[in-house]
């Protein structure tokens, strides 16, 4: 149980505080409700761009790192297709600096030339390094326009292409900081051995005068539902052909999520799964498979990968593959197989729950989804799944026209 | 009026706990280590055998590691993995030059039965012919990607030449894949984990019963002598390029043999690397991602063994700068060794490194890893204590003096894969 409490500034800022007695430490961490779903689609990237420039200095603070060190801290940033999050974790007594530097760079960013000129080029290095210059590292900037035709999913939080970061214009910037960085699109946890009076002050003293701004309306395309199966096949001087198998699946707020998260892990498991049992170690096709799911706020994706042994033609695995899903959909797992599930999301819960930082990001997130105490109420939904909701989701999305395949063939083999 | 331009008023860190587990002796070389006092029903249990790469030709530690719930006459593997699944365990095992070390992750209600599978596993492993294949070939393929990755390259290269003609410079080639007999893997077993075990580490609250049950079981793998470990390195300084067609990153590895936390220079030798590239603020990440932009970062490290550890620094740039970030590196090494550090940088160094330490010995994880960083070397936390009063009281001339000593450019070894 994570408990918490929550306030409201008058500029809309969604506040939770999170005291822990036991740590020297304070976290404080910073959701903003905006992720690269809610780019255009000729100016992708743009959301990671820009958590990179948060670090360029603000409109009072020249530069935010150093001020944060100086005080014992540190502190990271994402991006996700959903949302953005940025934290420090800092010695607890110095808990008004992490507060100075989030409020000043949500007030204004000193955003120069210089500075978006030089993260332009980090992230076309990072680009590189993550997804050009690795082994299969393109392979979920081909999967998502593949599973994706309209919703803003189709593109990577990196950008679709180097080009959209290449010409990011200083006027967009301001632009995309002045429509989300502001409290109304906003939500801070402070974590740490406070009380909650001294924690209302201090983050009203910071953020208290911070002009509200509008929370700017999402309005997404739709996808359409999916109703052909689909197929791309690239070659890559790869040294083994690999597979996704992409099923759409329900939003995050749907229940049928956890299910299909379960589900998941049900045929997944890397040792004990039905995948692995059936097509590695009996059927000796692959010599890796997994499946797990994205995680999305909108309708996300199941995916189970992996890559086959040498020798193995593709259509060899995907006849095994579907007999396989076939099986899933046709016989209800056994309760014991379920509740050793449950009891391993359990363990991965309580060490999850051991991090502050954890914790306190957890809490923005579930803010978000509507209500911090989703946090605490996860588990009682993941408890109470039955074999029968298992079946029932399988076979509605193990289905092949709900279906997007991205095979890498390996030139060697070609 | 609020006034953002100023700062609020720093506190400094004024004194951070540090707390030792319990110690038991398993036998008089194998000891036990026991943090109880955790909040949650986390759980922990590490068990350390001497059982490393440098143990052995290539491949035999990690493909041992990789089949100890292999199976038995009785169970398969797949029986051994339900049966972890069952008491909600994660497994991980890791090898490194010098251990083997395998890990549970568990609630503490279930430790103890997690703590049977193990012991079964252990007593009654047999190596199955199809589950050494199986390893095998999924191992070879897993090598196969690495070897794309210029920063594995890179790294390979870095650790050949550092160590080139010890047991600590071995690396892995795909055709060792097909010269190894599944009665290496019986034999290593026999000698490195049945009679190897070094130590075990224990967090979390669980009942003393149920420790004593461990502990008892335990005894019969525990080791008969003190391993020994190469003690002495030579630096053989030189510049290597590996090829790797249609890269568009080079990976750069720069660094020399060095020393670990037994050495005098040590914690000073800490306070200079983190000046140039250990932090978020260093010289090299300012200078070389903030200012130039050529990578998406770039870091130093002090990686330590039983009697020796390695300096490194470690980035992937984009090719065509190459060239320049070498060159800048050097740069900064050499203001390093020519200029004192300003009192602003300094201090800004001793908050950081101070805010640091209070952090990594928050919680009992946090506690138990910081006590086995010092324990590896036969140190004891007091270790900390001397660290934090290096940390308030270098001088810039003493942190100029250690980056002449060690950080000599012509005794580095360069390596770029790429």
């Amino acid at each position: 149980m994570i408990h918490f409490d929550r306030f409201e500034l008058n500029n809309g800022l969604k506040v939770i505080f999170h005291k822990d007695p036991s740590t020297p430490m304070a976290v404080v961490n910073l959701l903003y409700d905006v992720g690269a779903r809610d780019e255009s689609e000729e100016q992708t990237g743009f959301a990671h761009l820009f958590e990179h420039l948060m670090f360029g200095g603000s409109i009072n603070i020249p530069e935010f790192d150093t001020e944060l060190q100086k005080a014992g801290g540190d502190n990271n940033a994402f991006t996700s297709n959903d949302i953005t999050n940025y934290y420090e974790t800092l010695p607890a007594n110095n808990l008004d600096t992490a507060l100075w530097l989030e409020s000043d760079r949500m007030l204004s960013l000193a955003l120069t030339e210089k500075s978006l000129e030089v993260q332009r080029q980090v992230v076309i290095e990072e680009f590189k390094q993550r997804y050009l210059n690795q082994p299969y590292g393109d392979d979920w900037l081909l999967l998502r326009p593949l599973a994706y035709k309209k919703h803003p999913y189709k593109w990577a939080t990196i950008g679709k292409e180097i080009s959209h970061i290449e010409n990011a214009k200083m006027e967009d910037v301001k632009s995309f900081f002045q429509r989300f960085y502001n409290p109304s699109n906003a939500i801070l946890c402070v974590a740490g051995n406070f009380e909650l009076e001294f924690v209302k002050k201090r983050v009203n003293h910071w953020f208290g005068a911070i002009p509200s701004g509008k929370k700017p309306p999402r309005i997404l395309p739709l996808e359409p539902e999916q109703s052909e199966f689909r197929e791309l096949e690239v070659e890559r001087n790869v040294p083994a052909n690999a597979f996704y198998y992409a099923f759409k699946m329900s939003e995050r707020k749907n229940e049928k999520y956890y299910v299909t998260d379960v589900l998941s892990d049900a045929i997944g498991r890397e040792k004990s799964g039905r995948l692995s049992i059936k097509l590695k170690k009996e059927k000796q096709l692959v010599s890796e498979i997994t499946a797990y799911i994205t995680g999305s706020l909108d309708h996300g994706l199941f995916v189970i990968t992996g890559k086959l042994n040498e020798g193995v033609k593709f259509e060899e695995f995907d006849d095994a593959l579907w007999n396989c899903l076939e099986d899933v959909k046709k016989t209800e797992i056994d309760d014991n197989e379920l509740d050793r599930l449950k009891l391993k999301i359990r363990t991965a819960r309580e060490f999850q729950e051991q991090g502050l930082l954890n914790r306190a990001m957890n809490l923005c997130f579930f803010e978000m989804l509507g209500d911090a105490n989703g946090v605490n109420e996860e588990h009682l939904i993941y408890q109470s799944i039955t074999p029968r909701a298992l079946r029932s989701v399988a076979l509605e999305i193990l289905q092949k026209e709900n279906c997007s395949l991205l095979k890498i063939k390996s030139i060697k083999d070609a | 009026m609020l006034d953002r331009t100023v700062a609020p008023e720093i506190k400094e860190v004024e004194e951070v706990k540090f707390v030792s587990p319990k110690i038991e002796q398993i036998n008089e070389n194998v000891p036990f280590f026991w943090i109880n006092d955790v909040a949650n029903a986390t759980a922990r249990l590490d068990f350390y055998f001497d059982a490393g790469t440098i143990r052995s030709k290539s491949l035999v530690a990690s493909i041992t590691a990789g089949m100890l719930f292999s199976g038995s006459n009785e169970k398969d593997s797949t029986t051994f993995h339900n049966l972890l699944d069952d008491a909600g365990a994660y497994q991980d095992v890791s090898v490194t030059h010098e251990y083997a070390v395998v890990s549970f992750y568990g609630l503490n209600e279930q430790m103890i039965h997690i703590f049977r599978i193990f012991e079964e596993a252990m007593n009654f492993v047999i190596f199955p012919q199809s589950e050494f294949d199986e390893i095998i070939n999924e191992r070879k393929q897993k090598l196969q990607v690495s070897l794309e990755k210029v920063g594995v390259l890179a790294q390979r290269a870095f650790q050949k030449s550092l160590f080139d003609q010890t047991d600590y410079g071995r690396f892995a080639n795909l055709d060792d894949f097909d010269n190894l007999l599944r009665s290496e893997i019986v034999d290593f077993f026999e000698q490195y984990y049945k009679k190897g075990l070094a130590k075990i580490v224990l967090v979390g609250d669980i009942h003393q019963r149920d420790v004593d049950y461990i502990l008892n079981q335990s005894k019969k793998w525990g080791m008969y002598e003190v391993p020994q470990f190469k003690k002495d390195f030579t630096n053989s300084p030189g510049r290597i390029h590996v090829e790797k067609k249609g890269a568009l990153q080079t990976a750069i590895r720069i660094g020399k043999v060095l020393f670990n936390k037994a050495h005098e220079d040590y914690i000073s030798f800490t306070i200079l690397n983190t000046i140039l590239g250990d932090y978020f603020g260093s010289r090299l990440m300012k200078n070389i991602r903030e200012d130039k932009g050529y990578t998406y970062g770039i870091g130093s490290f002090v990686s330590e063994l039983q009697h020796t550890g390695y300096f490194i620094i470690a980035t992937e740039v984009g090719s065509e700068f190459t060239e320049k970030t070498i060159d800048e590196i050097r740069k900064e090494i050499e203001i390093l060794q020519t200029e004192l550090i300003e009192k602003e940088e300094l201090d800004l160094v001793r908050s950081y490194l101070l805010g640091q330490i209070l952090k990594s010995a928050d919680g009992p994880y946090a506690t138990m890893d910081l006590f086995i960083g010092v324990q590896n070397h036969n140190m004891d936390l007091e270790f900390y204590n001397r660290y934090i009063q290096k940390v308030r009281t270098i001088q810039p001339d003493e942190l100029r003096e250690i980056a002449r000593k060690y950080l000599g450019w012509d005794t580095m070894n360069i390596i770029t894969a790429g």
